[in-house]
């Protein structure tokens, strides 16, 4: 691609500025007190209790057990999502089956569904019928499979793979898991990086399922943060520094493995 | 196309024969053997590589939504004991047409998505096009646009908070010199509304542009250069070149973005800062789901709010239903 | 090859992760003499510190074979997690605290909980207004024991009273309001010469809840019927309230929010409808405004705001040990104890009359009686009859006043609040 002008890193520079700067400014709160939250001017240079407050709030949240819980969590269902989304995506794209249609129709439909719409009934399952109640197989097993993912793959699959490169396997005798270990995994990295990428970070900040199922003795960090917040009087600076914990590792991640995902995805693209 | 293939798979074999081992008395049963493994991995493969999504669905996703239909047609409040047991047939559904609040949920629903979904897509394109060319910094600009995603909701709102703010707010103290007072950014529909969209807009974007960076990635540089050969400009080759070949994917994004909008609830949540479900004094934005979790979590009324969930649902089938007509007939206009 | 060998490495050691992180089994089958782990679910600071829980510590060392676990969450998380578990019938902790606006909503569920008139419980302790909202109308049925309690007083800057013109030392002050439309015509007065941006109260929600506080009958009468439309008392309130709030008289900020915070700091409301935990709510988040309140009582004599019950649900396994740790938890001495560890105000009767208490003062209220004050607030109230949307109206009718506050037609506002609170509270 060509060479990027001027123009397009001011543009970008100024989208990333406004993009970073609730994150800039919730370690600003976090290195004050909780009165900076409404304070006015509102602050924008930091203080000097970010280390406390992130000690504090580290204690607090047992953010120890919940960083450990949280990368569990996301990992696992990071590799199975990616796995079985790249699979089915393949299948749906490539593959010619009987009821290929309505089962695919079938696959959208269910993202359809208000997540929200099932709570209870899901909640007596997990915790009745499975017995996970407090246990992370509870928020593990029940997004191992996604039809986001699968329909993402299948809609990234059916642009990016030519399906001459998958004739050409079938006419060399190849089968279909072969042709989907050799052929169609590296035309699907970049997209299977970044649906991993996005999965990741989805479920890292899941909060709404973890909070009901799990509670602050074996929580993930949203629930850690959850717990910072606690009390008629909320310390702002507390859970902003909960929420600076939470949110770190993740950059971290960007920075070891980013070049891996998003930088070799040059390599992944088809040439002619 | 693909039949012809399996159909022709037998003669392939027996045009790869001359490389295998010498023939032995057991080779033609081993052929006929190899042959119908081949048919049922043609056959069964798909079948295999789609189960787990249904399997895991089945166990997790249609038994609670089997019972929410049946909670539906109750009247169950878990404050009032044994009303779990009260049948109300369809009346749930039926008071839900009649129902001003639910009806004021769903402008404010579509409203909001409106103002959110549209440029959101189209900013999310335009930077992937700039994330797109030859960057010095290229992955710290990249990852820096998904930072909204990564950012802690709980984070998110306050800042938002903070801007919005009536009295002493970022927003009001900038727009100062051009409007009488202070703006109530939560009083009325369209401030509301204009407040929701930008944080939804703020929070989804960097997401939807890695995705269309990732399908962008894919489109072979030559037809960037033979387009450029023939004189085509930037901006021509994107709308000619780009857009067409990343068809799916906007596709997806689309549609994807439409059942978030349906189903959006975090930001006006968080928006409101009585924390009350109530999307505004006045339910000035109030989503859908605002106003099923009221029904459910403040109000205790399980039947009703289960009426409120399916009715949401079907509503989704029936627009994303027709979000995908209108992309099949526009594609077809083009061909 | 390497790659499937590596996933598939990786699937099997995260599932044998996954079966050893099973969920811990910490109960040991109710008997009370056996090591026991007790779960108890708060909100906030009920009976903790983040960095102290001395009041446990005091508990495990008289009773060696108990130990505490304590659940802390945000309080909407708290209560819909508690009302999701009971109706699953599993995953409720052993002891659970239930806030004092949330507690009606249960009532209809008794048969959840162990009722505490049955395990020798005196409900004599504590005032019939503080028990009345933890029992069912036969008063045959206790299901929580009072923790701590609010009261209600009115705290109010004497700086911005006395930039009004209006008399600052509490006695006087006092005795401008002894009654809420006095309250209200002592509002007129000071907007007349008050400071720039400065009005009287901060949301007109709880200036009507205020009003309220003093009725037996508000939303439900003791028979269990609703009667908020043909109650003469709660449309007075509210005709009361909006008077106020189109003369001006209200900042319309939303409780809790930073908002909020700001317009203590920026000194934007003269008084505030306040209970004991208040004091400590403002200390932490205007703390530039020391020395400058103090505090009168409250209109009408008497109001709360806040506290909080122990509840034990029938599903835990632990009952007995549940049951005697929540009677210690609330008693007088722990009380006292709390009181001094966390500022958490004793509903115990008994403590009211201690020096601990009676004589607790703040310089940044400017030495008020804090500890007179609230309990005189408490001894007359009345035994308010509850029902189970109790909560859910009270909450509509501020919503409804906070939509008047942006500019709504009262009328319509009114009529709307009805509406939905006929709508939750019926039968649909």
């Amino acid at each position: 691609m060509t060479r990027g002008g001027r123009w397009v890193y001011v543009a970008l520079v100024g989208i990333v500025v406004v993009s970073a700067f609730p994150l800039y400014w919730s370690v600003v709160v976090s290195s004050k007190d909780t009165s900076a939250i409404g304070s006015y001017p509102p602050p924008l240079v930091p203080g000097g209790n970010l280390w406390d407050n992130l000690s504090a709030a580290f204690e607090q949240g047992n953010f120890g057990v919940a960083l450990t819980n949280s990368l569990l969590v996301a990992g696992t269902i990071t590799v199975s999502v990616v796995l079985t989304s790249t699979l089915a995506g393949f299948a749906f794209a490539k593959l010619p089956f009987r009821g290929r249609g309505a089962l695919f129709g079938l696959v959208v439909a269910t993202m359809l569904v208000p997540t929200q719409l099932a709570i209870i009934p899901l909640y007596v399952m997990i915790t009745q019928w499975f017995g996970w109640a407090n246990d992370l197989r509870g928020v593990i097993v029940p997004a191992l499979v996604t039809a986001f993912g699968v329909f993402f793959m299948r809609q990234f699959l059916s642009s990016a793979m030519p399906t001459e490169l998958i004739e050409a396997g079938r006419v060399d005798g190849a089968t279909t898991w072969r042709i989907y270990w050799n052929v169609v995994l590296p035309v699907a990295r970049p997209g299977a990086a970044v649906l991993g990428l996005l999965t990741f970070i989805t479920y890292w900040n899941d909060l709404f399922w973890p909070l009901i199922l799990l509670n602050t003795e074996n929580p993930t960090v949203q629930v850690a943060i959850a717990n910072t917040a606690s009390g008629i009087e909320v310390d702002y600076s507390l859970v902003l520094a909960g929420t600076v914990i939470a949110t770190f590792p993740m950059l971290i991640v960007f920075l070891l493995l980013g070049r891996q995902i998003i930088g070799g995805i040059m390599q992944g693209a088809v040439k002619g | 196309m693909t039949r012809s293939i399996l159909r022709g798979a037998p003669p392939a074999r027996d045009r790869r024969r001359p490389a295998a081992p010498p023939a032995s008395p057991h080779t033609g049963r081993r052929q006929v053997w190899r042959s119908r493994l081949y048919r049922l991995d043609v056959k069964g493969s798909p079948y295999l590589y789609v189960a787990p999504f249904f399997l895991l669905f089945g166990v997790f996703g249609l038994f609670p939504l089997a019972y929410t239909a049946l909670i539906s047609t109750t009247a169950w409040s878990p404050r009032r004991p044994g009303s779990e047991d009260i049948s109300v047939g369809l009346d749930n559904y039926r008071n839900l047409l009649h129902d001003d609040n639910f009806w004021n949920a769903l402008i404010n629903t579509v409203g909001i998505g409106l103002v959110s979904t549209g440029p959101q897509l189209f900013l999310a394109l335009g930077i992937a096009h700039l994330l797109n060319y030859r960057l010095r910094g290229r992955l710290f600009l990249r990852m820096g646009v998904l930072v909204p995603y990564v950012t802690s909701v709980a984070a998110a709102a306050l800042i938002f908070n903070q801007m919005f703010a009536r009295d002493f707010g970022l927003l009001n103290w900038l727009l100062q010199p051009f409007v009488d007072s202070p703006i109530d950014w939560r009083a009325s529909k369209l401030a509301s509304w204009t407040a929701v969209s930008v944080m939804v807009t703020w929070h989804w974007t960097g997401y939807n542009a890695l995705i269309y960076l990732a399908a962008m990635q894919t489109v072979p540089y030559d037809l960037y250069e033979s387009a450029a050969i023939d004189g085509a400009s930037r901006w021509r080759q994107f709308w000619a070149i780009t857009i067409p070949s990343i068809r799916p994917t906007i596709i997806f994004t689309v549609i994807v973005s439409t059942v978030g909008a349906l189903q959006l609830f975090a930001e006006p949540f968080l928006f409101d800062t009585t924390r009350n479900h109530n999307g505004g004094a006045d339910r000035q934005f109030q989503t859908v789901v605002l106003y099923l979790y009221q029904q459910f979590w403040t109000n205790g009324r399980y039947g009703y709010a289960a009426a409120i969930a399916w009715a949401l649902f079907l509503i989704t089938v029936v627009i994303v239903l027709v979000n995908f007509l209108l992309a099949r007939r526009i594609r077809g206009s083009d061909d | 090859m390497r790659r499937t060998h590596a996933t598939i490495g990786l699937l099997a050691a995260g599932a044998l992760v996954l079966a050893a992180c099973s969920k811990n089994d910490t109960s040991s089958g109710g008997n009370p003499a056996g090591p026991v782990t007790l779960t108890i679910n708060v909100f906030g600071d009920n009976f903790s510190l983040p960095g102290n829980r001395s009041i446990y510590e005091e508990y495990e060392k008289a009773h060696p074979n108990v130990k505490i676990a304590e659940n802390r969450s945000d309080f909407g998380t708290h209560h819909q997690n508690l009302q999701a578990r009971l109706t699953a019938g599993s995953g409720t902790a052993d002891l659970e605290v239930i806030e004092v606006g949330q507690i009606a909503g249960y009532i209809g569920q008794t048969d959840k909980f162990v009722n505490f008139l049955g395990e020798g419980v005196d409900a004599g302790q504590w005032t019939p207004a503080i028990v009345q909202r933890a029992s069912t109308s036969d008063h045959k049925t206790l299901i929580g024991l009072p923790t701590d309690t609010g009261g209600l007083a009115m705290c109010y800057r004497t700086d911005l009273f006395a930039a009004a013109g209006l008399p600052t030392k509490r006695d006087e002050v006092s005795a401008l309001w002894k009654s809420w439309q006095d309250y209200l015509d002592t509002g007129s007065r000071f907007l007349q010469k008050a400071p720039k941006n400065v009005k009287w109260f901060d949301a007109g929600g709880h200036v009507f809840t205020g009003i309220l506080g003093n009725d037996k009958e508000t939303y439900y009468n003791d028979k269990g019927d609703l009667i908020v439309e043909s109650n003469p008392a709660v449309k007075a309130a509210w005709d009361q309230t909006v008077k106020a709030i189109k003369s001006g008289q209200s900042a319309a900020l939303a409780e809790f929010s930073p908002e909020w915070n700001t317009g203590f700091q920026q000194g934007q409301f003269a008084t505030v409808t306040c209970p004991a935990w208040m004091m400590g709510y403002i200390k932490s988040n205007a703390a530039a405004t020391a020395g400058k309140w103090d505090i009168a009582t409250i209109p009408g004599g008497s109001g709360n705001w806040g506290g909080s019950y122990v509840t034990v649900p029938k599903q835990g396994k632990n009952i007995k040990a549940a049951v005697e740790l929540a009677k210690w938890l609330t008693a007088p001495e722990q009380n006292v104890k709390l009181f001094k560890v966390i500022g958490n105000f004793p509903s115990q009767k008994s403590t009211w009359s201690q020096p601990d208490v009676a004589d607790f003062k703040s310089d940044f209220f400017s030495n008020a009686p804090a500890g007179k004050i609230f309990p005189a607030s408490l001894a007359n109230a009345p035994a308010q009859v509850v029902g189970p949307q109790s909560g859910v109206i009270g909450n509509t009718f501020s919503t409804a006043l906070n939509s008047v506050e942006q500019g709504t037609d009262p009328n319509t506002a009114w009529q709307k609040a009805i509406a939905d609170i006929k709508a939750a509270a019926g039968t649909g």
